[in-house]
């Protein structure tokens, strides 16, 4: 049974339309993040699924059950805000206690639910401030624990994690995972930041423009994008894309891209079913190695433009014959800037009107 | 920092300047007759209490009082609890011509009263509302409306819609999240709203000469106004008067004054 479903949920502002065709499913007790940039329609969605916001088109399901017609108080969902929403009038005890008592719940249980979240977050120190006497990071786990506290059939995230300095967003981010691995309740979680998405989620919803580019597991977002955009979006530093035109003959494929070649020893005509046109190709930073892979790989001779030392890893960019590649290595480079340089990438992915064409391997 | 003594000299000459008038009827309200009279006029009062007594026992000030009490208030109750949701549908829902009922309500503030004077006189007699608190209180309540609607728009406007919707999935119906969250959140806008409301049904003169005729239900300002007699005119009562008619207001405003600082909303959001 799933625990969420959408079907052909559609939205529209006046006359622009921000969701098209939405539809997927979160078995229960998953963990499902919706990715996008901003403006991708991915928050409505999210308040769509809380009820805030009543879709154009389209239905969502809890269950099995309808509840395009249920209001959000009797969702029973809890909704953790990007700015934390807590009432600032009332002290953390009363704000965690506020949705159980508006469901009119007997004293001690709102008690011992209180007790028992207090714990669970360590916040039992803080249950007689207000949210203004507390820190962001603090202010983020009465947030979390306001949704706790009400036992709800799904949890929402709205970029939880947003505000918060990137050390401590690390560590909410295990804590959050921790967190439903205990209570393993289905959790629906918007981001913009794809390492939250790549961590968090059991699978993925990647977004843009108002609309679902792919769905699945974290790795095979990574590893088989399903359009440019998506390559694009997921990775870090992004992935190469080059735009250009390929050509078929018997024995090879060629993609070329300005004065730059890139050839490929196989045959490709059955996958692909036309000869020459558009294309766009992709390789990932971490694919562009320093060394010979063996014997099937692609050569790319170019000069060092630039070495970016992050520490652990380097990014170095590269210029072949007008076009920039980017490559990121965990060894130290014997060349400088300014320096030649051959890479050797194993690795290809290929999209011709926008959808991914599998690659046979090197 | 060359500047600073003629900043000083301004502030001091504007508070002086704009105080002048009421220090003068202070003053005059604890001078004696005598002196009130006195050509050349003398500064400092005696200290005598016989205009008081006199505008409090001999013209009944109280009265005015109890009935300007009745009517500000009335007309504060009222004006609020229409503003409020009113205020709250203008400043969360999406309706249609929204700006055009804001600009359309600043435009009625901006009628001078003569020009209703004549069909809310004609529609108060009709209803039986003249020489009534409740006449009275009716156009109050349409001339402080748009500016209560106006101060508590911007302040549901200012509040985080995030909390709102907080409150809707902990349960609440949408007038639940109004009052057990937002009022208390705007609870500085709605001390604004009242006490403007309020000081301005307080001081109103002219609809209150207009529709209350009856000395037993006039309020303070035509009270104060009818003080004035065939022959005399005493300055003294109706200075005496007119300090007892602003110290409730005085005393408000100081007592608000709390809450309308009181940042209730600090820390609601982040940043």
């Amino acid at each position: 049974m799933a625990g969420l479903e959408l079907q052909h949920v559609e939205k529209t502002f006046g006359r622009t339309r921000v969701l098209h065709d939405v539809s997927f499913e979160v078995g229960d007790g998953e963990f499902i993040v919706l990715l996008g940039p901003s403006g991708c329609g991915k928050s409505t969605l999210l308040r769509i699924i809380a009820g805030l916001e009543p879709q154009t088109h389209g239905s969502v399901s809890f269950g099995g059950q309808c509840v395009d017609d249920v209001p959000p108080p009797d969702r029973d969902i809890a909704m953790v805000f990007q700015h934390y929403a807590l009432y600032p009038h009332l002290t953390v005890r009363e704000n965690l206690a506020f949705g159980l008592k508006m469901r009119r719940e007997p004293k001690p249980m709102i008690e011992a639910r209180i007790a028992e979240t207090a714990a669970l977050l360590e916040i039992h120190d803080l249950l007689d401030r207000k949210p203004k006497e507390l820190s962001g990071g603090q202010q983020q786990r009465v947030a979390m624990g306001r949704a706790i506290v009400r036992k709800p059939k799904l949890f929402l995230f709205d970029e939880p994690l947003s505000n918060l300095d990137a050390r401590l967003r690390a560590s909410m981010r295990v804590e959050l995972k921790k967190l439903h691995q205990r209570l393993g309740t289905t959790m629906v979680y918007v981001t913009h930041d794809q390492s939250e998405a790549m961590t968090l989620g059991h699978a993925i919803v990647v977004m843009n423009r108002g609309r679902i580019q792919q769905i699945g597991r974290p790795e095979q977002i990574y590893h088989e994008p399903a359009n440019p955009f998506v390559a694009g979006f997921i990775g870090n530093p992004p992935m190469n894309l080059f735009e250009g035109s390929f050509r078929l003959d018997q024995r090879q494929l060629e993609f070329l891209v300005g004065d730059l070649t890139f050839r490929f020893p196989f045959q490709a005509h059955e996958l692909i079913g036309a000869d020459t046109g558009m294309a766009t190709l992709g390789v990932r930073p971490e694919d562009v190695k320093f060394e010979p892979q063996g014997s099937g790989h692609v050569a790319i001779t170019g000069t060092i433009d630039l070495i970016e030392n992050l520490g652990n890893d380097s990014i170095v960019h590269i210029m072949v014959k007008g076009q920039s590649l980017m490559a990121r290595t965990s060894f130290g480079l014997r060349q400088h800037a300014g320096e030649p340089i051959t890479t050797y990438v194993k690795n290809f992915h290929l999209f011709i009107n926008e959808n991914r064409i599998p690659l046979p391997s090197l | 920092m060359m500047h600073r003594p003629v900043l000083l000299g301004g502030i001091l000459l504007a508070v002086l300047g704009s105080l002048c008038p009421f220090l003068w009827f202070i003053l005059t309200s604890f001078k004696s007759q005598i002196q009130v009279e006195a050509i050349p006029p003398t500064w400092w009062p005696d200290g005598s209490l016989v205009f008081y007594a006199s505008a409090l026992f001999e013209h009944q000030l109280l009265h005015y009082v109890r009935n300007s009490v009745t009517v500000a208030g009335g007309t504060t109750v009222i004006a609020l609890v229409v503003a409020t949701p009113a205020a709250y549908a203008l400043a969360r829902l999406r309706l249609p011509g929204k700006t055009w009922i804001l600009g359309g309500l600043l435009c009625v503030a901006m009628f001078p009263p003569i020009v209703i004077a004549g069909p809310v006189w004609q529609i108060l007699e009709r209803l039986g509302g003249l020489n009534t608190h409740w006449g009275l209180v009716l156009p109050y309540v349409s001339l402080t409306l748009p500016l209560a609607v106006w101060i508590l728009t911007t302040f549901f406007h200012e509040l985080p819609v995030e909390l709102e919707e907080a409150a809707r999935i902990d349960g609440c119906t949408t007038w639940q999240a109004l009052y057990k969250i937002m009022l208390p959140l705007a609870a500085p806008g709605l001390f604004t709203a009242a006490i403007l409301t309020f000081i301005c049904a307080w001081n109103e003169f002219f609809f209150a000469l207009l529709i209350l005729t009856d000395p037993e239900r006039q309020t303070l300002p035509v009270g104060i106004a009818l003080f004035q007699g065939e022959f005399i005119m005493p300055w003294g009562e109706i200075a005496a008067a007119s300090v007892i008619a602003t110290l409730p207001l005085i005393i408000l405003v100081l007592l608000f004054q709390r809450g309308i600082i009181n940042g209730l909303s600090a820390g609601a959001v982040k940043g």
